[in-house]
């Protein structure tokens, strides 16, 4: 018994109308979570979601959030992620659908995966820009996309940088 | 909305189903839209370089015999043919005679008839796969367990080959990632890799199927030629000594 394992579920919440995503927090989404594993999976699945799960990570600005689940049940408290369609915060629900982008041992391979992902995003924006500024923009969020020690990130539509601590 | 979130999650093949369920005599099987009307510039798939594909699809809901008529000419403009048999004289007809390329399961009641061997193996053989779809599951409660139900008697009968997991998304929050619906497959009772298959090469030999069922014998396509407009131009605009060849 050398280390205990757990997966991290990248995962991207998707809303019609951008403005609701910053009223997300992670107590919603865990209790979104929560409630949804336990209407498909019953007590069971109430019980393993206790176990070792919560809401690592949550970026309003993008709606990306990292899961942590076991390893050893992982896919059956997966499986109940599609049937999420909505989430309650501060008293209002926010009609959404939870997409997984990738499933990491760790989450440093799944930080990696979103800077790459970001990156490609930010590829994509670029023909869409109306300005010379706006592109400038991009063009040094593009470059400047790195895995640091403190772990920095770049947005995708705001274009700060935000800094998160593990 | 719908075909702006497609290809934001994934997905580089889309088709727009037209459910067909004739009641009354002699009712007229509808014309898909064209896509260009729906939707101005295709949205480009998330980590490819191509537009998204959008395909026309129709089903015919059958509770009898004659409503599904096979080389029917309103059947040409669509790309792919579904058929849902409500019987199962009619299931066993659809997955031995009928040419479709898709057969739809129910999955909004109980299914009134059971699964057997022999017919199922007839439509693998030929190439013919068997539609769950996912979209009544996320609405309601009942639904969810009558669509898990259908899903793993089908499975029990044929094993986890020939299947696509599809969503009848009527809206934009109705769809869901590629690996989200392969892990769903997981809950309906395939396989780690039929589960996947069931997302992405079955999907693309159903397409396959349907290009190849409008030929004659899988070789000869036709369409209407504007070859004969081109020709005339390059004859006029080549000099008199490189006449290209005609082909």
């Amino acid at each position: 018994m050398v280390r205990v394992k757990s997966r991290y579920l990248l995962c991207e919440i998707n809303v019609s109308d951008r403005s609701n995503l910053l009223k997300l927090d992670d107590r919603a989404v865990a209790g979104a979570v929560r409630a949804a594993v336990a209407r498909i999976h019953g007590d069971y699945g109430a019980a393993l979601c206790s176990v070792r799960f919560c809401v690592k990570y949550l970026n309003a600005h993008t709606g990306t959030v990292f899961l942590r689940f076991p390893k050893g049940c992982y896919k059956l408290l997966w499986s109940a992620l599609p049937f999420i369609t909505s989430i309650e915060s501060r008293g209002q629900i926010i009609p959404c659908f939870f997409n997984c982008l990738h499933v990491g041992g760790t989450m440093r391979t799944c930080q990696k995966f979103l800077i790459r992902y970001n990156t490609q995003q930010l590829h994509q924006m670029l023909p869409k820009c109306k300005n010379e500024e706006e592109k400038r923009q991009i063009r040094e969020a593009i470059l400047s996309c790195t895995l640091t020690g403190r772990n920095d990130e770049t947005f995708e539509d705001e274009l700060m940088s935000e800094e998160d601590g593990e | 909305m719908l075909k702006m979130f497609a290809p934001a999650v994934g997905f580089s093949t889309v088709a727009i189903n037209y459910v067909f369920e004739p009641k009354a005599k002699k009712q007229e099987v509808p014309s898909p839209m064209p896509i260009t009307e729906l939707i101005g510039k295709l949205p480009m798939v998330q980590g490819h370089s191509c537009p998204i594909r959008v395909l026309n699809r129709l089903t015919v809901v059958m509770s009898e015999a004659s409503h599904f008529r096979p080389n029917a000419s309103e059947y040409r403009p669509f790309d792919l043919l579904a058929v849902q048999p409500t019987t199962e004289k009619l299931f066993h007809a659809a997955c031995m005679l009928c040419d479709v390329d898709i057969i739809c399961i129910l999955v909004t009641e109980r299914l009134p008839f059971f699964f057997k061997r022999a017919p199922i193996n007839g439509s693998i053989d030929r190439g013919v796969v068997f539609e769950v779809s996912y979209a009544s599951a996320l609405r309601d409660i009942t639904m969810r367990r009558y669509t898990i139900t259908n899903a793993v008697c089908l499975m029990e009968s044929c094993k986890g080959k020939n299947v696509i997991l599809s969503s009848a998304a009527e809206k934009a929050l109705e769809l869901r990632g590629p690996y989200d619906i392969v892990n769903l497959g997981l809950l309906f009772g395939l396989s780690d890799t039929d589960s996947k298959e069931a997302v992405t090469s079955t999907c693309r030999a159903v397409l396959l199927h349907a290009e190849a069922r409008k030929t004659a014998s899988g070789i000869v396509y036709t369409m209407k030629s504007q070859q004969e407009v081109l020709r005339d131009t390059a004859d006029s605009e080549a000099p008199a000594a490189k006449r290209p060849k005609s082909t």
